[in-house]
């Protein structure tokens, strides 16, 4: 008698995503390149060497129970979620109940206006490397709709220094194409019929600041 | 009962960043191990019973694990050791396990040794790589880093607090300056001058209201604190032992939008706080380390602090969650130069992360090498005159901070 194989069936503990919308959207010139090291330098006297390493690797973020929320920016839809217990309301999102009380209670997902309010703002000129040719940024942290919480975001259509406390907002979604399902779908603008308040001594301190930083922007490659 | 905790000694290599800092991180920590013997040469390697390594990015270093290699580099092999992480606050974070190990019992004499190694990349890209500590779905990608979220956060606490620009802009020049006494603090390596409140006002905007002079720097370095039960301390350095007698630590969000309203915290501090403005976790620790060391009155109590400056805005909104000041006069306490040397309470004699630098994991543990210092009477052998000395010191704060806020820590450190 020959050796006798038993073949175990693996179990299944859940069943298997089936992703059928899948989309790349790579820009050129990216490319894993693993660990390389690419060259080095070594001083005068020859007592100090530097290498230089270069890593490239792509990661895969999975979203999990927020997926709807990532989802809704591809379809131009702001989500929020809401605990059934006590009530409150996120965006950004949490599938847990944050309140002590509520014991993790799962959240229910509901769709949030498309409309917000300042609750405060910084006019960023500088950023991370991604972000610079992009300065100056107005950043706000903003709350749509009824949610508990401020959303960080970008305003645009603003002169930087004419930001308010408190001013009302429009969430404004990029043209479907060129979504990708990130926070970056959307951006704010100032609500339809907002004026800006007069010339002020403050503005002019900020203009004074940022202008240096359209000029910089402009000497970036 | 639990034990008390010592501090006997400890160094930091030079902050720097860029060319002129070369330390290997075991070649680093050595050195610092070394100056420590240098003040208490009756300590001996053989003596330590557990390591506590502080570090906060393997980014930087490309390195996981890299205290193994400080750790067997150091001839250490079979004791006891393992890595805090938690932001900004890991330095302070070690602290507080190192604190509670030798509280415990259980260890005798615990090393903690930190380091970053922030100048292996470009400025902006270093600046990205700390600002994947923030929630990076939601944060990152619309252009966020660390300064722009604390821009945020200080414009509207300015407006809440009537403080202006030029007010904090005090904190930017007072830290620098005070580190052009300090031979190892990066300032007083590279830019090397005394600036002024317009100097920080005419800075390059980073984001408003903050500007460059009102950032901390990023840097390499290393540091090393040497922590013990007092009957090793009373051995080793009888005469210049500092003892920790009320440590804190506490928590907050990750993304700074959403404190408006959150439960653990208006259950415990009321509606609306700490709000985006004020540093709930900062309160919080600094009311455990005030009630375990008997502070009743901060500003009488403390008589200086080697705190958290990643940004001049920053530290002030400290001073307030330190209970030093509130939204009645913070705006005065500011513009009575309180907190410089010749203050009712001077902040960051030692330079601070905007005058010494922000080598992430060993900012923490070099605010308590300062701290300590000036509880020992070590400034003027350690700074380049006793200008930066607080005269007399009895009783010092060290303080941690990480995140938006997201993790704080506090210690109350007295003379022997």
């Amino acid at each position: 008698m020959g050796e006798v194989t038993i073949m175990k069936k693996r179990k299944k503990f859940a069943e298997e995503p089936n992703f059928t919308e899948k989309k790349s959207y790579r820009p050129e010139g990216v490319k894993e390149t693993g660990l390389a090291f690419i060259g080095h330098e070594i001083s005068e006297d020859g007592n100090v060497m530097n290498q230089f390493l270069h890593y490239d690797q792509l990661y895969t973020i999975r979203h999990g129970e927020n997926s709807k929320f990532f989802k809704g920016l591809l379809e131009g839809k702001i989500l929020g979620t809401r605990c059934p217990k006590c009530g409150d309301i996120w965006v950004p999102v949490r599938t847990h109940c944050w309140n002590l009380n509520c014991n993790l209670e799962k959240t229910e997902w509901l769709e949030m206006p498309l409309t917000a309010k300042v609750h405060t703002w910084t006019i960023a000129g500088w950023s991370g490397r991604s972000s610079l040719k992009r300065l100056p940024i107005v950043l706000v942290y903003a709350v749509i709709g009824n949610s508990n919480v401020a959303i960080a975001n970008e305003l645009h259509d603003i002169e930087p220094w004419n930001v308010e406390f408190g001013m009302p907002l429009k969430i404004v979604f990029k043209p479907e194409e060129e979504r990708i399902g990130a926070v970056t779908d959307f951006h704010f603008k100032p609500a339809d019929g907002w004026e800006p308040s007069p010339w002020n001594k403050e503005k002019e301190r900020i203009q004074k600041l940022v202008e240096p930083v359209y000029e910089w922007v402009k000497t970036l490659k | 009962m639990t034990k008390k905790v010592c501090v006997i000694g400890g160094a930091t290599t030079p902050f720097d960043y860029g060319p002129t800092g070369f330390e290997s991180i075991e070649g680093g920590a050595a050195e610092c191990i070394r100056e420590t013997r240098e003040d208490i040469p009756d300590f001996s390697m053989r003596d330590i019973d557990l390591m506590i390594y502080s570090h906060f990015s393997v980014h930087f270093g490309h390195q996981l694990c890299s205290e193994w290699i400080i750790h067997d580099h150091l001839g250490l092999v079979g004791v006891p050791q393992y890595r805090i992480e938690n932001g900004g606050n890991t330095g302070g974070s070690a602290l507080y396990a190192a604190a509670l190990a030798v509280m415990s019992g259980h260890h005798d004499v615990v090393g903690v040794c930190g380091w970053e190694t922030m100048d292996s990349v470009s400025q902006s890209q270093g600046s990205e790589f700390i600002a994947l500590a923030s929630d990076i779905r939601y944060e990152l990608l619309v252009g966020g880093i660390y300064p722009i979220y604390y821009a945020a956060m200080a414009n509207k606490w300015m407006k809440d607090n009537k403080v202006t620009e030029a007010d904090v802009a005090t904190i930017g020049a007072k830290n620098r300056n005070n580190a052009m006494d300090n031979a190892k603090a990066q300032w007083y390596r590279n830019e090397h001058k005394y600036i002024t409140v317009d100097d920080v006002m005419n800075s390059r905007l980073i984001s408003y209201p903050i500007k460059k002079y009102d950032c901390c720097l990023m840097s390499r370095g290393v540091a090393f604190l040497l922590i013990c039960s007092e009957e090793y301390a009373k051995k080793v350095n009888p005469d210049g032992y500092v003892t920790i007698d009320g440590i804190g630590l506490s928590s907050c969000t990750i993304r700074a939008g959403d404190r408006l309203n959150f439960p653990g915290w208006t259950e415990r501090y009321g509606k609306n706080y700490p709000g985006m403005t004020e540093f709930g976790a900062c309160r919080s620790s600094a009311d455990q380390a005030y009630k375990m060391a008997g502070i009743e009155n901060p500003l009488k109590d403390i008589d200086f602090g080697e705190i958290h400056d990643a940004f001049s805005t920053s530290e002030a909104q400290i001073y307030k969650a330190l209970y030093l000041a509130d939204e009645n006069n913070i705006a005065q306490f500011l513009r009575d130069e309180s907190t410089h040397m010749h203050g009712q309470i001077p902040m960051n004699p030692g330079g601070g992360l905007m005058g010494y630098g922000h080598p992430v994991g060993a900012t923490g543990l070099m605010s308590a090498i300062e701290c300590f210092y000036q509880l020992s009477d070590l400034i003027p052998k350690k700074h380049l005159s006793k200008k930066t000395e607080v005269p007399d010191a009895e009783c010092g704060i060290v303080n941690s901070h990480a995140g938006t806020g997201t993790s704080i820590s506090n210690f109350i450190m007295r003379r022997s």
